[in-house]
């Protein structure tokens, strides 16, 4: 399953990395912000993507709201991994239509089980 | 400063460390800090802004970071590495994104922007309040028992202060 990570912090994205290589997915495309991938989105067959919020270029939210304005991405499983803890942020979220949302910090077993929740959804 | 606006930094950097890191940190004796310099080797800055305004930064040792850094992406450093800061800096950014949480638990609405991280001791910072700044020390083992520090300075106070 080829999986977007996207964060600022390369050493988030090292552990996400890993935690996706313990659940067997190996083929991850990296990137700093969403506004990186705008372009190789439409020509790679991305199938789960999964991003921070707070991003210079442009943040997660941004990313979630173009994702799920085009046709092509809406029905990619979207899951934002975020410091951004308070309500307001979550409910903006779920609002823009975001699969799964978990808060920094977090365990490999809690996003390992949002990720399994998000690829299964996008199977129904 | 009241007590409740120190106990959410406490609950969210030993909330960070038990469940990145499975580690307890032993909250030490909060102090008022004397001198606006940076506790550590190497240091997370975070600003805040909304209801209160302030300044929040995390310190570490060298040791400690790269310890760290270790436990958290399973790749050992011997010395400071673009890495280790960049791990330092988003260490920094969970810690302001709990407090904020448990800030709001309290009906206080606080946002951050992207921290910085400063490489160094006793670098001068340019703290944007006047208020006095409570240092929080933390400690907590390494692998081996050797115990190693972390320190959250912070400064707070209502946002239409001069």
């Amino acid at each position: 399953m080829k999986t977007l990570v996207v964060d600022d912090f390369s050493t988030m994205r090292k552990l996400i990395k890993n935690v996706l290589k313990q659940i067997g997915i190996s083929d991850v495309v990296e990137a700093e912000n969403g506004k990186q991938v705008l372009d190789l989105l439409k020509k790679e067959q991305i199938e789960l993507i999964v991003s921070d919020w707070i991003m210079p270029e442009m943040t997660g939210i941004e990313f979630l709201k173009l994702c799920k304005a085009d046709d092509n991405l809406k029905k990619i499983p979207f899951i934002m991994v975020t410091a951004e803890a308070q309500k307001g942020n979550i409910m903006e979220a779920i609002k823009s239509g975001v699969d799964n949302y978990i808060v920094k910090p977090f365990t490999p077993e809690k996003l390992q089980e949002a990720i399994n929740k998000a690829i299964q959804r996008a199977k129904m | 400063m009241d007590v409740k606006y120190i106990n959410p930094f406490i609950i969210a950097t030993q909330t960070t460390f038990k469940t990145m890191f499975s580690t307890e940190l032993k909250l030490n004796k909060p102090i008022l800090k004397q001198d606006r310099r940076t506790s550590g080797d190497i240091t997370g800055i975070m600003g805040l802004a909304g209801d209160k305004k302030g300044t929040l930064c995390v310190s570490f040792n060298e040791r400690g970071a790269l310890y760290l850094y270790s436990l958290l992406v399973g790749e050992k450093y011997e010395k400071v590495t673009s890495e280790i800061v960049d791990s330092i800096g988003e260490l920094t950014n969970i810690i302001s994104g709990q407090s904020r949480k448990e800030f709001e638990k309290i009906g206080l609405n606080l946002s951050a922007a992207i921290p910085m991280v400063i490489v160094g001791k006793n670098v001068e910072l340019n703290f944007i309040t006047v208020t006095p700044i409570v240092s929080v020390p933390f400690a907590f083992s390494l692998s081996n028992g050797d115990i190693d520090f972390i320190n959250l300075d912070f400064s707070f106070e209502d946002a239409g202060s001069k």
